[in-house]
Protein backbone atom coordinates (compact mmCIF):
# COMPACT_ATOMS: atom_id res chain seq x y z
CA UNK A 1 0.00 0.00 0.00
CA UNK A 2 2.66 2.05 0.92
CA UNK A 3 4.63 1.42 -1.84
CA UNK A 4 1.51 2.49 -4.13
CA UNK A 5 1.07 5.69 -2.70
CA UNK A 6 4.61 6.55 -2.84
CA UNK A 7 5.05 5.60 -6.20
CA UNK A 8 2.15 7.88 -6.57
CA UNK A 9 3.59 11.04 -5.36
CA UNK A 10 6.71 11.11 -6.68
CA UNK A 11 5.59 10.31 -9.76
CA UNK A 12 2.80 13.38 -9.71
CA UNK A 13 6.15 15.60 -8.46
CA UNK A 14 7.66 14.62 -10.96
CA UNK A 15 5.25 15.06 -13.49
CA UNK A 16 4.15 19.06 -11.85
CA UNK A 17 7.65 19.84 -12.51
CA UNK A 18 7.47 19.12 -15.97
CA UNK A 19 4.44 20.69 -16.43
CA UNK A 20 5.62 24.07 -14.93
CA UNK A 21 8.44 24.04 -17.88
CA UNK A 22 7.15 26.04 -20.18
CA UNK A 23 10.05 25.04 -22.75
CA UNK A 24 9.29 21.16 -21.59
CA UNK A 25 5.58 21.45 -23.12
CA UNK A 26 6.70 23.54 -25.86
CA UNK A 27 9.02 20.91 -27.07
CA UNK A 28 7.24 17.79 -25.98
CA UNK A 29 4.18 19.32 -28.65
CA UNK A 30 6.72 20.35 -30.80
CA UNK A 31 9.58 18.05 -31.33
CA UNK A 32 6.64 15.01 -32.98
CA UNK A 33 5.27 17.24 -35.22
CA UNK A 34 8.85 18.17 -36.59
CA UNK A 35 10.06 15.41 -36.65
CA UNK A 36 6.04 13.60 -38.64
CA UNK A 37 6.62 16.80 -40.99
CA UNK A 38 10.18 17.09 -41.34
CA UNK A 39 11.21 13.27 -41.84
CA UNK A 40 8.06 12.72 -44.50
CA UNK A 41 9.20 15.47 -46.44
CA UNK A 42 13.03 14.62 -46.80
CA UNK A 43 12.13 10.83 -47.57
CA UNK A 44 8.91 11.86 -49.88
CA UNK A 45 10.37 10.52 -53.01
CA UNK A 46 10.99 7.03 -51.30
CA UNK A 47 7.05 6.59 -51.15
CA UNK A 48 7.42 5.19 -54.91
CA UNK A 49 10.35 2.46 -53.84
CA UNK A 50 7.91 1.25 -51.19
CA UNK A 51 6.91 -1.62 -53.10
CA UNK A 52 3.36 -2.82 -54.91
CA UNK A 53 0.22 -1.02 -53.09
CA UNK A 54 1.95 2.24 -53.34
CA UNK A 55 1.52 3.50 -49.75
CA UNK A 56 2.98 6.90 -49.05
CA UNK A 57 6.10 7.57 -46.92
CA UNK A 58 3.95 9.03 -44.38
CA UNK A 59 2.40 5.91 -43.93
CA UNK A 60 5.26 4.13 -43.82
CA UNK A 61 7.16 6.63 -41.23
CA UNK A 62 4.26 6.97 -38.79
CA UNK A 63 4.83 4.08 -36.76
CA UNK A 64 8.83 5.01 -36.69
CA UNK A 65 7.98 8.44 -34.89
CA UNK A 66 5.75 6.86 -32.76
CA UNK A 67 8.86 4.02 -31.27
CA UNK A 68 11.60 6.72 -31.99
CA UNK A 69 9.66 9.31 -29.50
CA UNK A 70 9.84 7.01 -26.94
CA UNK A 71 12.80 5.35 -27.64
CA UNK A 72 14.54 9.10 -27.19
CA UNK A 73 12.23 10.52 -24.65
CA UNK A 74 12.52 7.22 -22.32
CA UNK A 75 16.45 6.83 -23.06
CA UNK A 76 17.07 10.35 -21.33
CA UNK A 77 14.58 9.55 -18.37
CA UNK A 78 17.87 9.20 -16.07
CA UNK A 79 19.11 12.82 -16.33
CA UNK A 80 15.91 13.52 -14.23
CA UNK A 81 17.53 11.02 -11.77
CA UNK A 82 21.34 12.89 -12.01
CA UNK A 83 19.96 16.42 -10.89
CA UNK A 84 18.31 14.64 -7.83
CA UNK A 85 21.70 12.83 -7.27
CA UNK A 86 23.78 16.03 -7.71
CA UNK A 87 21.56 18.57 -5.73
CA UNK A 88 21.15 15.97 -2.74
CA UNK A 89 17.27 15.70 -3.50
CA UNK A 90 17.89 12.01 -3.67
CA UNK A 91 20.13 10.98 -0.52
CA UNK A 92 17.41 13.42 1.56
CA UNK A 93 14.47 11.16 0.46
CA UNK A 94 16.17 8.17 1.07
CA UNK A 95 16.72 9.24 4.93
CA UNK A 96 13.14 9.37 5.32
CA UNK A 97 10.82 5.97 5.04
CA UNK A 98 9.89 6.02 1.85
CA UNK A 99 9.59 2.91 -0.05
CA UNK A 100 12.66 2.84 -1.53
CA UNK A 101 11.72 1.49 -5.05
CA UNK A 102 9.35 4.07 -5.59
CA UNK A 103 11.92 6.78 -6.13
CA UNK A 104 12.98 5.09 -8.86
CA UNK A 105 9.49 3.91 -9.58
CA UNK A 106 7.75 7.24 -10.01
CA UNK A 107 9.90 8.48 -12.25
CA UNK A 108 10.10 5.93 -14.82
CA UNK A 109 6.33 5.95 -14.84
CA UNK A 110 5.91 9.95 -15.02
CA UNK A 111 8.47 9.31 -18.43
CA UNK A 112 6.10 6.40 -19.79
CA UNK A 113 3.07 8.81 -19.30
CA UNK A 114 4.68 12.06 -21.01
CA UNK A 115 5.37 9.71 -24.26
CA UNK A 116 2.24 7.94 -24.38
CA UNK A 117 0.83 11.78 -24.31
CA UNK A 118 3.41 12.47 -27.15
CA UNK A 119 2.22 9.48 -28.94
CA UNK A 120 -1.18 10.50 -28.69
CA UNK A 121 -0.41 13.72 -30.17
CA UNK A 122 1.38 11.96 -32.75
CA UNK A 123 -1.44 9.77 -33.89
CA UNK A 124 -3.79 12.71 -34.09
CA UNK A 125 -1.48 14.63 -36.10
CA UNK A 126 -1.06 11.45 -38.32
CA UNK A 127 -4.77 11.45 -38.90
CA UNK A 128 -5.13 14.40 -39.82
CA UNK A 129 -2.32 14.07 -42.17
CA UNK A 130 -4.01 11.40 -44.24
CA UNK A 131 -2.64 8.23 -42.23
CA UNK A 132 -4.73 5.10 -42.74
CA UNK A 133 -4.99 3.28 -39.21
CA UNK A 134 -5.88 -0.18 -40.32
CA UNK A 135 -6.41 -1.59 -37.40
CA UNK A 136 -8.63 1.31 -35.96
CA UNK A 137 -8.93 1.94 -32.05
CA UNK A 138 -8.31 -1.48 -30.87
CA UNK A 139 -5.43 -1.45 -32.76
CA UNK A 140 -3.80 1.80 -31.28
CA UNK A 141 -4.71 1.04 -27.62
CA UNK A 142 -2.13 -2.45 -28.58
CA UNK A 143 0.55 0.20 -30.08
CA UNK A 144 0.18 2.16 -27.08
CA UNK A 145 0.57 -0.95 -25.00
CA UNK A 146 4.12 -2.06 -26.99
CA UNK A 147 5.17 1.25 -26.21
CA UNK A 148 4.54 1.39 -22.62
CA UNK A 149 6.74 -1.32 -22.72
CA UNK A 150 9.81 0.08 -24.95
CA UNK A 151 9.59 3.44 -22.76
CA UNK A 152 9.12 1.41 -19.35
CA UNK A 153 12.30 -0.87 -20.24
CA UNK A 154 14.63 2.36 -21.42
CA UNK A 155 13.42 4.37 -18.84
CA UNK A 156 14.51 1.78 -15.85
CA UNK A 157 17.05 1.10 -17.89
CA UNK A 158 18.51 4.73 -18.50
CA UNK A 159 17.50 5.63 -14.56
CA UNK A 160 20.06 2.36 -13.92
CA UNK A 161 22.54 3.86 -15.98
CA UNK A 162 22.35 7.36 -14.39
CA UNK A 163 22.74 5.68 -10.98
CA UNK A 164 26.04 4.13 -12.23
CA UNK A 165 27.65 6.29 -14.04
CA UNK A 166 26.30 9.57 -11.83
CA UNK A 167 28.23 11.97 -14.52
CA UNK A 168 26.26 14.20 -16.69
CA UNK A 169 28.65 13.51 -19.47
CA UNK A 170 29.73 10.10 -19.24
CA UNK A 171 25.93 9.52 -19.17
CA UNK A 172 24.90 11.53 -22.16
CA UNK A 173 27.99 10.17 -23.96
CA UNK A 174 26.52 5.93 -23.68
CA UNK A 175 22.89 7.31 -23.97
CA UNK A 176 23.89 8.60 -27.49
CA UNK A 177 26.00 5.89 -28.18
CA UNK A 178 23.06 3.16 -27.74
CA UNK A 179 20.07 5.46 -29.15
CA UNK A 180 21.42 5.96 -32.49
CA UNK A 181 22.74 2.82 -33.56
CA UNK A 182 19.63 1.35 -32.31
CA UNK A 183 17.09 3.75 -34.38
CA UNK A 184 19.35 3.38 -37.27
CA UNK A 185 20.01 -0.36 -36.99
CA UNK A 186 16.18 -1.45 -37.78
CA UNK A 187 13.77 -0.66 -40.58
CA UNK A 188 12.65 2.69 -38.83
CA UNK A 189 13.63 4.93 -41.61
CA UNK A 190 13.78 2.50 -44.52
CA UNK A 191 12.08 -0.62 -45.47
CA UNK A 192 13.44 -3.63 -44.44
CA UNK A 193 13.48 -5.18 -48.27
CA UNK A 194 15.69 -1.86 -48.83
CA UNK A 195 18.27 -2.72 -46.54
CA UNK A 196 21.67 -4.33 -46.96
CA UNK A 197 21.91 -7.79 -45.98
CA UNK A 198 23.75 -7.59 -43.12
CA UNK A 199 21.55 -4.55 -41.68
CA UNK A 200 18.95 -7.47 -42.30
CA UNK A 201 20.64 -9.72 -40.02
CA UNK A 202 21.56 -7.17 -37.46
CA UNK A 203 18.10 -5.75 -36.90
CA UNK A 204 16.65 -9.07 -35.98
CA UNK A 205 18.79 -8.73 -32.43
CA UNK A 206 17.96 -5.11 -32.32
CA UNK A 207 14.93 -4.67 -29.98
CA UNK A 208 13.46 -1.09 -31.19
CA UNK A 209 12.92 -3.34 -34.72
CA UNK A 210 10.26 -5.52 -33.14
CA UNK A 211 9.01 -2.28 -31.71
CA UNK A 212 8.47 -0.49 -35.38
CA UNK A 213 7.49 -4.20 -37.10
CA UNK A 214 4.19 -3.98 -33.94
CA UNK A 215 3.54 -0.86 -34.20
CA UNK A 216 3.77 -0.49 -38.28
CA UNK A 217 1.77 -4.46 -38.43
CA UNK A 218 -0.98 -2.76 -36.34
CA UNK A 219 -1.20 1.04 -38.17
CA UNK A 220 -0.79 -0.43 -41.99
CA UNK A 221 -0.68 -4.13 -42.15
CA UNK A 222 -3.75 -5.75 -39.87
CA UNK A 223 -3.12 -7.81 -37.40
CA UNK A 224 -0.11 -9.78 -38.51
CA UNK A 225 0.04 -12.03 -34.82
CA UNK A 226 3.28 -14.01 -35.96
CA UNK A 227 5.06 -10.41 -35.56
CA UNK A 228 3.10 -9.03 -33.20
CA UNK A 229 3.49 -12.42 -31.03
CA UNK A 230 7.39 -11.38 -30.93
CA UNK A 231 6.97 -8.00 -30.98
CA UNK A 232 5.53 -8.79 -27.60
CA UNK A 233 7.62 -10.96 -26.14
CA UNK A 234 11.05 -9.28 -27.01
CA UNK A 235 9.54 -5.70 -25.48
CA UNK A 236 7.98 -7.80 -22.34
CA UNK A 237 11.77 -8.90 -22.35
CA UNK A 238 13.58 -5.50 -22.70
CA UNK A 239 10.88 -3.64 -19.96
CA UNK A 240 11.81 -6.62 -17.32
CA UNK A 241 15.40 -6.61 -18.25
CA UNK A 242 15.68 -2.56 -17.76
CA UNK A 243 13.49 -2.67 -14.86
CA UNK A 244 15.59 -5.55 -13.05
CA UNK A 245 18.86 -3.18 -14.50
CA UNK A 246 17.44 0.12 -13.20
CA UNK A 247 16.16 -1.71 -9.82
CA UNK A 248 19.69 -3.38 -9.44
CA UNK A 249 21.34 0.11 -9.69
CA UNK A 250 19.23 1.39 -7.39
CA UNK A 251 19.86 -1.05 -4.57
CA UNK A 252 23.69 -0.73 -5.01
CA UNK A 253 24.22 2.48 -5.77
CA UNK A 254 21.86 4.99 -4.45
CA UNK A 255 22.87 6.29 -0.94
CA UNK B 1 19.38 8.87 29.01
CA UNK B 2 21.30 8.46 25.51
CA UNK B 3 19.55 8.57 22.50
CA UNK B 4 22.71 7.77 20.60
CA UNK B 5 24.96 5.66 21.32
CA UNK B 6 28.22 4.47 19.06
CA UNK B 7 30.38 1.34 19.82
CA UNK B 8 33.46 1.48 17.76
CA UNK B 9 31.70 2.90 14.84
CA UNK B 10 33.64 2.78 11.69
CA UNK B 11 33.56 2.98 7.57
CA UNK B 12 36.30 2.15 5.53
CA UNK B 13 36.23 3.22 2.16
CA UNK B 14 37.75 1.17 -0.76
CA UNK B 15 41.49 1.65 -0.87
CA UNK B 16 41.39 1.37 2.90
CA UNK B 17 39.86 4.79 3.49
CA UNK B 18 39.18 5.12 6.86
CA UNK B 19 36.93 7.87 6.80
CA UNK B 20 35.31 7.23 10.31
CA UNK B 21 37.89 5.26 12.40
CA UNK B 22 36.17 3.30 15.44
CA UNK B 23 34.43 5.81 17.20
CA UNK B 24 32.38 5.82 20.51
CA UNK B 25 30.28 8.48 21.79
CA UNK B 26 26.93 9.16 23.47
CA UNK B 27 24.22 11.96 23.01
CA UNK B 28 21.96 12.53 25.66
CA UNK B 29 18.20 12.72 24.80
CA UNK B 30 17.27 16.92 24.57
CA UNK B 31 21.00 17.98 24.06
CA UNK B 32 23.01 19.70 20.90
CA UNK B 33 25.56 17.83 20.51
CA UNK B 34 28.30 18.48 18.06
CA UNK B 35 30.79 17.02 15.80
CA UNK B 36 33.57 20.00 15.32
CA UNK B 37 36.47 19.07 12.98
CA UNK B 38 38.18 20.19 9.72
CA UNK B 39 36.87 19.03 6.13
CA UNK B 40 37.20 15.36 5.45
CA UNK B 41 37.45 14.44 9.37
CA UNK B 42 34.77 11.78 8.80
CA UNK B 43 31.91 14.04 10.38
CA UNK B 44 29.52 13.62 6.76
CA UNK B 45 30.37 9.91 6.84
CA UNK B 46 29.36 9.54 10.43
CA UNK B 47 25.73 11.04 9.80
CA UNK B 48 25.30 8.88 6.93
CA UNK B 49 25.60 5.94 9.45
CA UNK B 50 23.66 6.97 11.90
CA UNK B 51 20.95 8.30 9.20
CA UNK B 52 20.58 4.69 7.73
CA UNK B 53 22.26 6.46 4.58
CA UNK B 54 25.21 4.17 4.49
CA UNK B 55 26.11 0.91 6.30
CA UNK B 56 29.07 0.85 8.94
CA UNK B 57 31.97 -1.40 7.86
CA UNK B 58 32.02 -2.54 11.46
CA UNK B 59 30.73 -1.43 15.05
CA UNK B 60 27.50 -0.48 15.81
CA UNK B 61 25.36 2.23 16.32
CA UNK B 62 21.76 2.86 18.10
CA UNK B 63 19.67 5.64 17.42
CA UNK B 64 16.05 6.07 19.79
CA UNK B 65 17.25 2.54 21.07
CA UNK B 66 16.74 1.04 17.50
CA UNK B 67 19.65 -0.69 15.79
CA UNK B 68 20.78 1.48 12.58
CA UNK B 69 21.27 -1.68 10.57
CA UNK B 70 19.20 -4.33 12.13
CA UNK B 71 15.97 -1.52 12.25
CA UNK B 72 17.13 0.90 10.10
CA UNK B 73 13.37 1.12 8.43
CA UNK B 74 12.02 2.34 12.39
CA UNK B 75 15.11 4.28 12.61
CA UNK B 76 14.35 6.76 9.47
CA UNK B 77 10.64 7.02 10.98
CA UNK B 78 12.36 8.72 14.00
CA UNK B 79 14.95 11.19 12.40
CA UNK B 80 15.20 14.07 10.30
CA UNK B 81 17.96 15.08 8.37
CA UNK B 82 19.18 17.79 6.96
CA UNK B 83 22.32 17.31 4.41
CA UNK B 84 25.10 19.92 3.18
CA UNK B 85 23.44 20.05 -0.27
CA UNK B 86 20.12 21.75 0.44
CA UNK B 87 17.94 18.97 -0.87
CA UNK B 88 14.70 20.85 -1.68
CA UNK B 89 12.71 20.39 -4.82
CA UNK B 90 13.25 23.29 -7.18
CA UNK B 91 10.69 22.52 -8.93
CA UNK B 92 7.86 22.71 -6.41
CA UNK B 93 6.68 25.24 -4.06
CA UNK B 94 7.40 25.11 -0.48
CA UNK B 95 4.34 23.92 0.53
CA UNK B 96 4.31 21.02 -2.08
CA UNK B 97 7.75 19.93 -0.45
CA UNK B 98 6.80 19.64 2.55
CA UNK B 99 3.88 17.94 1.77
CA UNK B 100 5.44 15.54 0.06
CA UNK B 101 7.48 14.65 3.25
CA UNK B 102 4.34 14.76 5.27
CA UNK B 103 3.34 12.00 2.94
CA UNK B 104 6.66 10.05 2.79
CA UNK B 105 6.39 9.94 6.95
CA UNK B 106 3.35 8.48 6.84
CA UNK B 107 0.85 11.36 8.33
CA UNK B 108 -2.34 12.07 7.65
CA UNK B 109 -3.46 14.39 4.98
CA UNK B 110 -5.01 16.58 7.53
CA UNK B 111 -2.83 16.81 10.58
CA UNK B 112 0.12 17.21 7.18
CA UNK B 113 -2.13 20.84 7.03
CA UNK B 114 -1.79 21.55 10.58
CA UNK B 115 1.79 21.06 10.33
CA UNK B 116 2.61 22.64 7.30
CA UNK B 117 1.13 25.76 8.59
CA UNK B 118 2.54 25.55 12.08
CA UNK B 119 6.13 24.46 10.53
CA UNK B 120 6.38 27.21 8.27
CA UNK B 121 5.48 29.69 10.74
CA UNK B 122 8.73 27.81 13.26
CA UNK B 123 11.46 28.73 10.78
CA UNK B 124 9.94 32.01 9.51
CA UNK B 125 8.61 30.98 5.89
CA UNK B 126 5.31 32.00 6.21
CA UNK B 127 3.92 34.01 3.70
CA UNK B 128 6.29 32.08 0.98
CA UNK B 129 4.28 29.05 1.01
CA UNK B 130 3.08 28.68 -2.51
CA UNK B 131 6.57 30.18 -4.12
CA UNK B 132 8.05 28.02 -6.20
CA UNK B 133 11.32 27.02 -4.67
CA UNK B 134 13.64 28.50 -7.70
CA UNK B 135 12.66 31.89 -6.01
CA UNK B 136 13.64 31.15 -2.80
CA UNK B 137 16.95 32.85 -1.37
CA UNK B 138 19.87 30.41 -0.40
CA UNK B 139 18.89 31.03 3.41
CA UNK B 140 15.38 30.68 2.85
CA UNK B 141 16.29 27.30 0.92
CA UNK B 142 18.62 26.14 3.86
CA UNK B 143 15.22 26.80 6.01
CA UNK B 144 12.62 24.59 4.38
CA UNK B 145 15.72 22.00 4.03
CA UNK B 146 15.59 22.38 8.52
CA UNK B 147 11.75 22.49 8.03
CA UNK B 148 11.17 19.30 5.90
CA UNK B 149 13.50 17.04 8.49
CA UNK B 150 10.74 18.74 11.09
CA UNK B 151 7.13 17.52 9.74
CA UNK B 152 6.92 14.11 11.78
CA UNK B 153 8.72 16.03 15.03
CA UNK B 154 11.11 13.58 15.37
CA UNK B 155 13.02 12.41 18.06
CA UNK B 156 16.34 13.33 16.66
CA UNK B 157 17.10 15.79 14.51
CA UNK B 158 20.80 15.56 12.28
CA UNK B 159 22.41 18.81 10.44
CA UNK B 160 24.75 18.07 8.18
CA UNK B 161 27.31 21.61 8.39
CA UNK B 162 23.97 23.54 8.67
CA UNK B 163 25.23 26.95 8.13
CA UNK B 164 28.49 25.96 5.44
CA UNK B 165 27.86 29.07 3.06
CA UNK B 166 25.26 31.49 4.33
CA UNK B 167 26.19 34.91 5.56
CA UNK B 168 26.43 35.78 9.30
CA UNK B 169 22.93 37.11 9.59
CA UNK B 170 21.44 33.86 8.33
CA UNK B 171 23.86 31.69 10.55
CA UNK B 172 22.67 33.17 13.74
CA UNK B 173 18.94 32.98 12.49
CA UNK B 174 19.55 29.14 11.64
CA UNK B 175 20.86 29.19 15.35
CA UNK B 176 18.20 30.50 16.91
CA UNK B 177 16.22 28.08 14.80
CA UNK B 178 17.73 25.19 16.14
CA UNK B 179 17.50 26.66 20.08
CA UNK B 180 14.08 27.05 19.49
CA UNK B 181 13.34 23.41 17.91
CA UNK B 182 15.18 21.95 21.44
CA UNK B 183 13.17 24.27 23.53
CA UNK B 184 9.63 23.86 22.62
CA UNK B 185 9.94 20.82 20.97
CA UNK B 186 12.23 19.04 23.51
CA UNK B 187 14.38 17.57 20.10
CA UNK B 188 17.88 15.97 19.98
CA UNK B 189 20.10 17.66 17.83
CA UNK B 190 23.22 16.15 16.28
CA UNK B 191 24.83 18.06 14.20
CA UNK B 192 28.31 19.01 12.34
CA UNK B 193 30.59 21.80 12.01
CA UNK B 194 33.74 22.89 10.98
CA UNK B 195 33.29 26.17 12.25
CA UNK B 196 34.52 26.76 15.73
CA UNK B 197 31.63 29.89 16.65
CA UNK B 198 28.77 27.73 15.64
CA UNK B 199 30.02 24.47 18.14
CA UNK B 200 30.76 26.85 20.68
CA UNK B 201 27.42 29.16 20.90
CA UNK B 202 25.41 26.18 20.14
CA UNK B 203 25.95 22.71 21.44
CA UNK B 204 25.94 21.29 24.92
CA UNK B 205 28.50 18.84 24.16
CA UNK B 206 31.34 18.76 21.50
CA UNK B 207 33.33 16.29 20.03
CA UNK B 208 36.32 17.07 18.33
CA UNK B 209 36.88 14.62 15.78
CA UNK B 210 40.05 14.34 12.94
CA UNK B 211 41.20 11.54 10.85
CA UNK B 212 38.15 9.43 11.51
CA UNK B 213 39.16 9.69 14.83
CA UNK B 214 36.87 11.51 18.49
CA UNK B 215 40.14 13.12 19.85
CA UNK B 216 38.28 15.35 22.87
CA UNK B 217 34.85 15.29 24.09
CA UNK B 218 33.03 17.73 26.81
CA UNK B 219 31.57 20.81 26.90
CA UNK B 220 33.17 23.98 25.65
CA UNK B 221 34.34 24.88 28.36
CA UNK B 222 35.72 21.47 29.92
CA UNK B 223 37.94 21.47 26.37
CA UNK B 224 38.94 24.74 26.91
CA UNK B 225 39.78 24.05 30.62
CA UNK B 226 41.90 20.95 29.50
CA UNK B 227 44.23 22.76 27.75
CA UNK B 228 45.08 25.11 30.77
CA UNK B 229 44.74 29.25 31.64
CA UNK B 230 45.79 31.12 28.62
CA UNK B 231 47.13 30.98 25.17
CA UNK B 232 50.12 33.07 24.42
CA UNK B 233 50.67 33.75 20.86
CA UNK B 234 54.58 34.36 20.13
CA UNK B 235 55.36 35.77 16.40
CA UNK B 236 59.26 35.70 16.22
CA UNK B 237 59.67 36.51 12.79
CA UNK B 238 58.22 38.48 9.66
CA UNK B 239 58.52 36.13 6.85
CA UNK B 240 56.89 32.64 6.81
CA UNK B 241 60.62 30.83 5.89
CA UNK B 242 63.08 28.33 6.69
CA UNK B 243 64.53 30.90 8.93
CA UNK B 244 61.15 31.61 10.80
CA UNK B 245 60.75 27.72 11.48
CA UNK B 246 64.07 27.65 12.71
CA UNK B 247 63.20 30.44 15.02
CA UNK B 248 59.83 28.62 16.07
CA UNK B 249 61.84 25.64 16.98
CA UNK B 250 64.65 27.03 18.86
CA UNK B 251 61.71 29.54 21.16
CA UNK B 252 59.98 25.92 21.95
CA UNK B 253 63.06 24.40 22.83
CA UNK B 254 63.56 27.32 25.21
CA UNK B 255 60.23 27.41 26.40
CA UNK B 256 59.33 23.53 27.16
CA UNK B 257 60.06 22.28 30.40
CA UNK B 258 59.74 26.01 31.98
CA UNK B 259 57.36 25.66 34.91
CA UNK B 260 54.69 27.96 34.09
CA UNK B 261 54.30 26.12 30.60
CA UNK B 262 52.06 24.18 30.33
CA UNK B 263 52.49 23.07 26.60
CA UNK B 264 53.76 24.71 23.23
CA UNK B 265 52.58 23.82 19.43
CA UNK B 266 54.06 25.53 16.49
CA UNK B 267 52.06 26.59 13.65
CA UNK B 268 53.04 28.42 10.48
CA UNK B 269 54.72 31.12 11.68
CA UNK B 270 53.75 31.37 15.16
CA UNK B 271 53.80 29.76 18.23
CA UNK B 272 50.94 29.09 20.79
CA UNK B 273 52.47 29.05 24.30
CA UNK B 274 50.03 27.37 26.84
CA UNK B 275 50.32 28.95 30.64
CA UNK B 276 48.41 29.25 33.60
CA UNK B 277 48.58 32.81 33.63
CA UNK B 278 48.96 34.79 30.86
CA UNK B 279 49.81 38.16 32.54
CA UNK B 280 52.46 36.90 34.24
CA UNK B 281 54.02 34.69 31.80
CA UNK B 282 54.36 37.01 28.84
CA UNK B 283 57.29 38.62 30.62
CA UNK B 284 58.94 36.09 31.44
CA UNK B 285 58.65 34.79 28.10
CA UNK B 286 59.89 37.70 26.54
CA UNK B 287 63.25 37.89 28.46
CA UNK B 288 63.78 33.83 28.37
CA UNK B 289 63.69 34.34 24.13
CA UNK B 290 65.52 37.41 23.52
CA UNK B 291 68.19 36.26 26.21
CA UNK B 292 68.52 33.64 23.57
CA UNK B 293 68.55 36.35 20.62
CA UNK B 294 65.55 35.85 19.02
CA UNK B 295 63.55 38.85 18.09
CA UNK B 296 59.57 38.10 19.36
CA UNK B 297 57.82 40.64 16.53
CA UNK B 298 54.33 40.74 18.34
CA UNK B 299 52.86 38.09 21.24
CA UNK B 300 49.39 38.19 22.40
CA UNK B 301 47.30 36.65 24.94
CA UNK B 302 44.09 34.79 24.39
CA UNK B 303 41.69 32.72 26.44
CA UNK B 304 41.63 29.71 24.68
CA UNK B 305 39.52 28.70 21.92
CA UNK B 306 38.17 25.40 20.09
CA UNK B 307 40.54 26.31 17.77
CA UNK B 308 43.50 25.59 20.48
CA UNK B 309 42.20 22.40 21.80
CA UNK B 310 42.18 21.05 17.63
CA UNK B 311 45.59 22.71 17.89
CA UNK B 312 46.87 21.08 20.52
CA UNK B 313 45.12 17.67 19.96
CA UNK B 314 46.38 17.51 16.30
CA UNK B 315 49.07 20.54 15.64
CA UNK B 316 46.79 21.82 12.76
CA UNK B 317 44.54 24.75 13.40
CA UNK B 318 41.00 24.42 11.85
CA UNK B 319 40.98 28.04 10.66
CA UNK B 320 43.75 26.83 7.98
CA UNK B 321 41.82 24.27 6.58
CA UNK B 322 39.04 26.46 5.92
CA UNK B 323 40.20 29.12 2.79
CA UNK B 324 41.14 27.17 -0.54
CA UNK B 325 41.40 23.71 0.99
CA UNK B 326 37.49 23.70 1.51
CA UNK B 327 37.17 24.13 -2.21
CA UNK B 328 39.45 21.68 -2.80
CA UNK B 329 37.72 19.38 -0.15
CA UNK B 330 34.26 20.15 -2.19
CA UNK B 331 35.55 19.15 -5.25
CA UNK B 332 36.60 15.99 -3.91
CA UNK B 333 33.56 14.78 -2.19
CA UNK B 334 31.95 16.04 -5.27
CA UNK B 335 33.83 13.97 -7.27
CA UNK B 336 33.80 10.66 -4.75
CA UNK B 337 29.43 10.94 -4.41
CA UNK B 338 29.67 10.70 -8.13
CA UNK B 339 31.95 7.98 -8.88
CA UNK B 340 30.25 6.02 -5.57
Amino acid sequence: MNLLKDTWYITLRDLRARIRMPVFIFMTLFQPILWLVLFTQIFKSLGGMLGPGGSSYLQFFAPGVLVMTVLFGSAFSGFGMLWDIDTGVLSKMLATPVTRISVIAGRVIATVVVLLIQALIIIILALIMGVHFKTGAPGVLFTFFLLSLLGLGFAAFSNGLALLLKRQETVMAVTNLLTMPLMFLSSLMMPAALLPGWLNTVRQINPIDYAVVGARDLISNGYIWHDLWLSLIVLAALAVVGVAFGTLMFRTRAE
Amino acid sequence: MAIIETHQLAKIFPGDIRAVDGIDFEVNSGEIFAFLGPNGAGKTTTIKMLNTLILPTSGTAMVAGLDVVKNAAEVRKRIGYTAQDVGVDEHATGKENLTLYGHFYRLDGKIIKERVKEIFDLVGLTGSENRMVSTYSGGMRKRLDLAMGLIHQPEVIFLDEPTTGLDPQTRASIWEYIRELVKSKGMTIFLTTHYMEEADRLANRIAIIDLGKIIAMGTADELKKSIGGDVVTVTPCEDKDEACKEFIRRSEAVLTGKPFVTGTKPTDGELAVYVNDGASAIPNIMQLLSGQGIEVKTITMSRPSLDDVFLKYTGRTIRTEEGSRTTFAKLVRMRDRRQR
